[in-house]
């Protein structure tokens, strides 16, 4: 049966993460959304590319969507399964061209919480998850891209905690901090897509998700976003045939596609 | 006695007055002496799990989580560590601290937390309580990648590495064991983080197949075990079955830890539920839902569940009754061979945990 109905926000973010993701590439992947649009990628615009897991899981055979990042699903039939050390490890290396990362919080200068809400690890007003992977991948890997939801809360000004480290204070503060790789090149959100402006590495708008004004975009943010010269752009929208494959094909059973009712 | 020399503004931050609790995590010399006094000979060394944990685990031991948090992890173990009454242990959460309930029961009283959470099912509730309660100290805070490494030079025998993570990040300020350095190699500025070898107490290794003398073999991911094997004072291997040695030598399919590092072998078929066992069983995953989603939700409702699903439950086998029995067992051993491509593929499709849904299989 097919569903025509409009696309949704999980959707709609799905598709503009696909868009971060070249061909030809090495993309390390996270359960959720980053996985849907690096299989979505896989089966459009981008079907050379590798996937690599944190569960050390190389180039696995695709399947339904993983419960958790050491599903069998990351690792299915993979060529090689790479003990967590070495996972990261590959990143540092150069092996790997783009990362996914979600965010409690992130800032102006893409620095990334995943720690808690508060400032005192030993009493937060609640605890999070901790790092995980995330810090990892932010510390080594090429180019970061940031997935998630946005609210003025969720874009502080400065993160409550900086588990990870985006372009820490601007300008030349993450090399100078022995970090590598460039940092966040994109933070993706349901209201936009955002990159950095590259001197002093502070949040600007790239697009905005159509019919979504500067205003709404501003209104979800706890500091002033930077503007790119002339008429902002719009993120292109999800083609029906693009949305079709995502349905169909990617997420048939909308586990990540869904939204909360 | 080694003498340590802790970074003191984490300690600060962490408001730890008695600097002793961290040292046995880096205290080479009693590891290897530890290791050193291991038996050498090849001996049947199969016991219960009862007997594993009354014997090898000791009150405040730091004790590391093995596997990918919920992924061939020996559940059964910590469950008995609490059956057992055991207290004040140092949980090692990397991969994962979702092993949280230990604190209620007054088993864990420490953290050394690289992830706390359940990913898509949920934060964890739990532990943000306990921290905020005083249950749970903090003893330090890691990355995944920053504790592999730690872990990765105990098992090459270097007294640490320096590594490209967690620099510039607030991590840095919550744990006393790493510092920032000048990469002596380098001429120009380049700062790197030393991070000293790691040597937990004590480990429950949960695998596929072992033989009586503590050869095991794991299939699927090996995430951080070989380097907590041979990192680790005392090391136990739980296994689904004990296979003839000969299997090991000729027949194995994945990786090995070698019978010296190993202690004890216990058979424990479902020791990793209600996790995943690559080749096993699958994920009980309306069980973690109920856990995440429902039974942390107050300390009352916490109670309730672990009293029912540990404590008044007597050993793994009554556990994979309550599960749903040789239904959930047939099930769960479907879905993780059709996820690993070993199966025909299958319907992934299911209901996701809600008390109003009285459910006789957690799927």
């Amino acid at each position: 049966m097919k569903d025509d109905s409009p696309a949704n926000f999980l959707e709609m973010l799905a598709y503009f993460i696909s868009l971060q993701i070249e061909d030809h590439k090495v993309v390390y992947v996270g359960t959720g959304l980053p996985m849907v649009a690096a299989i979505l990628a896989h089966k459009t615009h981008a079907p050379n590319i590798t996937m690599v897991y944190e569960s050390g899981g190389q180039d696995p055979v695709e399947g339904d969507m993983p419960w958790s990042v050491g599903d069998p699903f990351t690792w299915r039939k993979a060529v090689a399964i790479q003990e967590m050390p070495y996972s990261f490890g590959q990143s540092a290396n150069g092996y790997v061209d783009i990362a996914f990362l979600g965010f409690a919080q992130v800032d102006m200068y893409g620095n990334v919480n995943t720690h808690q809400i508060g400032k005192d690890l030993t009493n937060p007003k609640i605890r999070l998850t901790g790092s995980g992977g995330n810090n990892d991948l932010s510390s080594l890997t090429e180019n970061m891209v940031l997935v998630g939801l946005q609210t003025p809360e969720r874009f502080p000004e400065r993160v409550d905690f900086i588990t990870s480290v985006g372009h820490l204070d601007g300008g030349d503060s993450r090399r100078e901090a022995g970090l590598l790789g460039k940092g966040p090149i994109a933070v993706i959100s349901q209201w936009g897509v955002y990159d950095f402006e590259p001197e002093t590495k502070r949040m600007r708008i790239k697009s905005l998700t159509p019919g979504i004004p500067f205003e709404i975009a501003q209104q979800s943010t706890g500091f002033e976003l930077l503007k790119p010269d002339g008429d902002i752009p719009e993120t292109p929208m999800i083609p029906s045939d693009v949305l079709n494959i995502l349905r169909t094909k990617v997420d048939p059973n909308g586990v990540f596609t869904t939204m909360p009712s | 006695m080694s003498t340590f020399k802790y970074n003191q503004e984490a300690l600060k931050n962490l408001n730890i007055e008695e600097s002793a609790l961290l040292n046995r995590l880096v205290d080479f010399e009693s590891a290897r002496e530890s290791h050193l006094k291991k038996v050498r000979g090849k001996v049947d060394k199969r016991i219960s799990l009862k007997e594993a944990v009354a014997e090898y685990v000791s009150d405040g031991d730091v004790l590391s989580d093995a596997g990918f948090a919920y992924v061939r992890t020996c559940h059964q173990a910590f469950f008995e560590m609490m059956r057992q009454g055991k207290k004040d242990l140092q949980m090692i959460g990397a991969p994962n601290t979702n092993q949280s309930y230990m604190i209620n029961y007054g088993s864990v009283a420490f953290s050394h937390n690289s992830y706390v959470g359940a990913e898509m099912r949920g934060t964890d509730r739990n532990y943000s309580r306990q921290l905020k309660n005083g249950k749970v100290k903090i003893l330090s805070e890691w990355s995944h990648g920053g504790i592999a490494q730690g872990l990765k030079a105990a098992q090459i025998g270097a007294p640490g590495l320096f590594s490209k993570q967690m620099l510039g990040s607030d991590i840095m300020k919550y744990n006393p064991y790493v510092r920032m350095m000048q990469n002596p190699m380098r001429d120009d500025s380049d700062p790197v983080v030393f991070i000293p070898a790691l040597y937990p107490d004590v480990v429950f290794i949960h695998v596929q197949v072992a033989d009586k003398y503590g050869n095991a073999c794991i299939y699927g991911p090996v995430v951080n075990d070989i380097a907590l094997a041979s990192a680790t004072r005392k090391v136990i291997i739980t296994a689904e079955e004990i296979v003839p040695e000969i299997n090991l030598r000729y027949i194995k399919d994945g990786a090995i830890i070698p019978f010296i590092y190993v202690d004890a072998v216990v058979e424990l078929p479902f020791g990793a539920v209600p996790g995943n066992m690559p080749g096993y069983y699958y994920w009980s995953r309306q069980w973690w839902e109920k856990l995440m989603r429902h039974a942390t939700k107050d300390e009352e409702k916490f109670f309730e569940f672990f009293d029912e699903w540990v404590m008044r439950t007597k050993d793994q086998f009554e556990f994979v009754e309550k599960l749903g029995g040789t239904k959930w067992i047939t099930e769960a051993r479907r879905q993780t061979k059709a996820a690993e491509g070993s199966n025909e593929d299958i319907d992934f499709r299911y209901q996701e945990y809600a008390p109003e849904n009285k459910t006789e299989l957690y799927y």
